[in-house]
């Protein structure tokens, strides 16, 4: 600790201090109004429901942490937590293994980059229900695209109903994330891409390092907080992932792509245990604030090193 | 917003310049149960005088749009509501209570008594009868004719229906034999499904609604009607998946045979008079046919402002020139004292609807959503694994099982 002494400011400094740090909550309030209004008071509220047996229409009752001990034995819930999680990996591979590739090939001036980084996010602006909307068309067996292209070009025998079995749904539903949201990622990468002096990659490059030396050793450390920033927006879209299922499959085939937004909803206004809803959404908030804290550590972003 | 202001602003100097104004209803509907309702709301706003303003809800989303506006204070005055779910927000206390004017109608003990029966909760009326329909099973009888079949011979086991369906795809191309929504859709499915065991004396709840009792021979051989139709590649592979959207497939002219409902014979007879089908009853495994009486209650939301103009509307729908409008766009009459003059010149088809009605049945159930009609609920994952999946024994033991749970769950 280097602070001075307080008592040995003149008086009217620490007035003059008092007035500013008065002036700066005066600044961040609209802002600290809104967070307080559209998250901390919504998150209170959800705690206090979740401790109730609360319906969609009737009275709520207090139960204290029932609807907590009646998770722990859900075996649906931890259904939906697995699916989840196994989604979450897939999709995220899936995301940076196109975004990576993407983001450096728009990173070097070459004729038509704006076109290029243009086209490749387009589909960032449509919204998930309805880029799940469009896709359902798409892979709609009689009136859609895929099925009756995939048959002309003979590579299958008669059409296939993309959205009938799990495992062909699954990847349909993971190529229409990854198109939907690789140009994202590409851009926050390109922003990390660029951000690295090239005289950086210069001095290694005269040094002798390999392409891919100068990616591992250069390229990907210097990258640690826009990876970060990537990989946290990913997982967390990621795991609270709903439209898609929802819209794309209604969750089948066979209730086998139930996320747990999706079971949060279903327990919610389809079964109408509004306490029990809540009760899942404040655990599925712990699972996202400590999965995004170990990943913060990991990628020791709170250090000061580069 | 604007729209709400004007007609807020529209309203207010309406009220101010005449004492006897006109008002507006607002009422909700859930999509997928035909025209008639959409067209006796037309008629009735071309009358002058109170007009209603419809919105048509998503029926998979009814229930739980309806619930949560009435929990945020924006419920529409009235609701079409499926009457199977008119106990449940009866007894939420949500409905406002009809007992005494209900029964002030000189036509009270002729409305349809099923509806009333489902309307009634704790000897309180908070239902009446809307529109009225069952399921029954449609041919194409230009297909029939095209695969050499007879086209006004209607298939009477579910033999026979597999037989011509084989015939029906020997066409070849894009025509088929058979259409059912398979892919989540609970409701259609235990609309047009059931009626095959039950037919033969069976059911998928016991009399009390408290044993779930799917696992019966009567199922597994209904199942297995369905799985030969899909092996035989008579039903389109859209079906899979279809979760409801596309249940109306006979309309495009190349689907051969389906159970439908009486609201789409009224749908093909007035939008798709290109397509010549008959109708019959549908067969249960055994032969015997069945079918399932479901339709709408008409509720009101408690508290409304509204209240007389609702009951005036509501006397205009029992009326015969209300009633006929219904009839003509596929529900079935309410009121069985007019019945025979509602339906005297409309479709003779709508008669064989009519008939079903001696036979038919509607289960009582408070869970009815999280049993049946969700798309993620045991009965829709019931269908689509047990006809589509290849575990037809776990299909079977899973969704007996997460019945029962729920069912327990719940008392």
């Amino acid at each position: 600790m280097t602070m001075p002494p307080v008592a040995s400011r003149p008086p009217r400094a620490r007035r003059r201090r008092n007035k500013s740090s008065l002036a700066g909550l005066i600044y961040i309030a609209p802002a600290m109004a809104l967070v307080t209004v559209f998250f901390v008071i919504p998150v209170l509220f959800t705690l206090w429901m979740s401790l109730h047996r609360w319906p969609l229409l009737g009275a709520p009752r207090w139960i204290g942490l029932g609807n907590y001990a009646r998770m722990l034995t859900d075996a649906r819930f931890f259904t939906a937590l697995s699916f989840t999680a196994h989604y979450t990996v897939v999709v995220t591979i899936a995301i940076f293994a196109v975004a990576f590739p993407l983001a450096f090939f728009v990173e070097k001036q070459k004729p038509f980059i704006s076109a290029y980084r243009t086209v490749i996010f387009l589909p960032v602006v449509v919204g998930l229900a309805s880029a799940s909307l469009l896709w359902v068309w798409l892979a709609n067996v009689d009136s859609g695209l895929f099925a009756p292209l995939f048959q002309a070009l003979g590579l299958t025998a008669g059409r296939v109903n993309l959205l009938a079995t799990f495992d062909i749904a699954f990847l349909t539903i993971i190529i229409m994330v990854v198109w939907k949201i690789a140009g994202f990622t590409m851009i926050i990468l390109l922003t990390g891409l660029q951000a690295i002096p090239a005289e950086l990659t210069e001095a290694a490059r005269i040094d002798g390092a390999r392409r891919w030396q100068r990616f591992r050793h250069l390229t990907l450390p210097l990258m640690r907080r826009t990876l970060a920033l990537a990989l946290i927006l990913s997982i967390t879209g990621s795991i609270l992932a709903f439209d898609q299922f929802y819209i794309m499959t209604s969750g089948g085939p066979q209730n086998r792509m139930i996320s747990v937004v999706y079971y949060i909803f279903n327990q919610s206004f389809v079964s109408f245990n509004l306490g029990y809803g809540a009760a899942l959404s404040i655990a599925l908030l712990a699972i996202l604030v400590a999965i995004s804290v170990a990943q913060l550590w990991l990628l020791k972003v709170g250090e000061d090193r580069p | 917003m604007l729209k709400k202001l004007l007609s807020v602003t529209c309203l207010f100097s309406v009220a101010m310049w005449s004492t006897a104004s006109a008002e507006t209803i607002s009422m909700w509907v859930r999509s997928g149960i035909g025209d008639s309702f959409k067209e006796v709301v037309k008629a009735y706003n071309a009358k002058g005088g109170d007009t209603v303003e419809l919105t048509e809800v998503p029926f998979a989303e009814l229930v739980q749009k309806y619930a949560t506006a009435i929990a945020g204070g924006q419920a529409p005055d009235a609701l079409s509501l499926d009457l199977i779910y008119t106990p449940a927000f009866a007894a939420a206390d949500q409905l406002e209570d009809m007992t005494d004017w209900a029964k002030s109608l000189p036509y009270f003990n002729s409305l349809a008594p099923a509806h009333v029966k489902l309307g009634t909760y704790d000897d309180r009326i908070y239902g009446l009868p809307l529109s009225v329909e069952t399921s029954i099973f449609a041919w194409n009888k230009e297909l029939y004719r095209k695969a050499g079949l007879d086209p006004e011979k209607a298939p009477a086991t579910w033999e026979e229906i597999t037989a011509n369906a084989e015939k029906i795809r020997a066409l070849g191309g894009d025509t088929y034999g058979f259409y059912f929504s398979g892919g989540g859709c609970g409701g259609c499915m235990i609309f047009t499904f059931t009626p095959l065991v039950w037919g033969a004396g069976a059911d998928i709840l016991s009399e009390d609604g408290k044993t779930a009792t799917l696992d019966t021979p009567e199922m597994r051989k209904a199942v297995d009607f369905y799985r030969n139709l899909v092996a035989k590649d008579t039903v389109p592979a859209g079906s899979a998946s279809d979760n409801g959207v596309n249940f109306l497939s006979i309309t495009n002219g190349k689907i051969g045979q389906q159970s439908l409902g009486a609201f789409a014979i009224g749908t093909l007879v007035t939008q798709h008079p290109e397509i010549d089908f008959g109708v019959t009853l549908i067969p249960g495994v055994d032969g015997n046919p069945s079918s399932f009486a479901g339709g709408d209650n008409f509720v009101v939301t408690k508290g409304t402002a509204r209240l007389d103009n609702v009951k005036s509307f509501l006397e205009y729908i029992y009326s015969v020139e209300g009633q006929k409008i219904m009839a003509k766009f596929g529900s079935l009459p309410t009121r069985s004292d007019i019945a025979e003059e509602v339906l005297a010149g409309l479709d003779p088809r709508l008669g064989v609807a009519m008939k079903a009605v001696s036979v038919a049945k509607t289960p009582y159930t408070l869970q009815f959503n999280d049993l049946i009609n969700s798309a993620n609920g045991p009965w829709a994952t019931f269908i689509n694994a047990a006809i589509y999946g290849d575990d037809v024994d776990g299909a079977f033991a899973n969704a007996q099982s997460e019945m029962q749970s729920i069912i327990d769950t719940a008392q």
